[in-house]
């Protein structure tokens, strides 16, 4: 579905403030898939909906204090990542949010010989590009498991990079962690996914 | 030179182009000798491209009706500011 090119930030935010019902309309149906995107990463599909909704108002609510330090766009992820964790923190008292600082290794330290080199290296796959891995019903059922079992963190890391393709310096502000937390986040999540496709290869 | 564990260790920032200039010739010169690692690193990138052709990757689409029905809400709230929403 093909919106029309969203206005400037600049000729958006003052329509906003003003309560412009068209430009209300414009920034919905460009960010809230988004922003819904994000939320299930975060929280999970059944609250994300939800969780998106109330982000808007809070959008809406911060509007006159938006210092304009970056996007509209990466503003107000980051304010759904906010609503997201907040309703984390609110179900469950034993969330691990994102795991960033654990020490588990990249790769199973037994594949490794006392040196730190191979002795259990990677086999062949038997696809070599995306569209043949993912010609696999297993293959996307097995990636979509491997999304699933990470920490939210992670998971929305990966989201926002591989998936909706922003830069590493606007992911580390709509999720609030530092630049090499961020990075950490992300290898760890696409690494457990590249397990998850080599053990499923490798059979 | 780095060993095998540090090439996958720093795997992202090395195909991100996040590494430090310094370690660059380093981490490139373990890929031209280690076949294995350039195993890992290769299996890495279709990782990366497959998740972003994979099925999740997709935002929701958002229908029209919704993106109508959250303006109204939107409107609602703007017009009652005593109402104030859960603080987040
Ligand atoms: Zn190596």
């Amino acid at each position: 579905m093909a919106n029309p090119p969203l206005p400037s930030d600049d000729e958006l935010i003052p329509r906003l403030l003003a309560s412009d019902e068209n430009a209300y309309t414009q920034v919905v149906a460009a960010y809230h898939g988004l922003m819904v995107h994000l939320a299930r990463a975060i929280v999970g599909d059944a609250i994300a909906d939800e969780v998106a909704q109330e982000a808007w108002v809070a959008v809406l609510r911060a509007l006159p204090k938006f210092e304009r330090r970056s996007s509209l766009k990466t503003w107000i992820l980051r304010i759904v990542s906010n609503t997201a964790k907040s309703r984390l923190r609110h179900e469950s008292r034993t969330v691990n949010l994102g795991d960033a600082l654990e020490e588990t290794p990249i790769v199973d330290p037994s594949r490794f010989k006392a040196n730190a080199h191979w002795a259990n290296p990677p086999a062949m796959w038997h696809a070599d590009t995306p569209d043949a891995l993912l010609a696999s019903t297993e293959l996307r059922r097995c990636i979509h498991e491997a999304l699933d079992a990470l920490p939210p963190l992670q998971r929305a890391a990966v989201t926002l990079r591989d998936m909706q393709g922003l830069n590493m310096e606007d992911i580390c502000k709509v999720l609030e962690v530092s630049e090499s937390n961020g990075r950490v986040l992300l290898h760890r999540a696409r690494s457990r996914i590249q397990q998850a496709i080599e053990e499923l290869e490798e059979k | 030179m780095p060993s095998c564990k540090d090439i996958t260790e720093h795997g992202s920032d090395y195909l991100d182009r996040h590494m430090p200039w310094w370690k660059r010739p380093g981490y490139w010169m373990h890929l031209l000798v280690c076949v294995h690692c350039r195993r890992y690193i290769e299996q890495l990138r279709l990782t990366i491209e497959t998740i972003g052709r994979s099925p999740d990757a997709a935002p929701p689409v958002v229908k029209t009706e919704e993106v109508q029905q959250i303006v109204q809400q939107l409107k609602q709230s703007a017009k009652k500011p005593a109402n104030k929403p859960r603080d987040i």
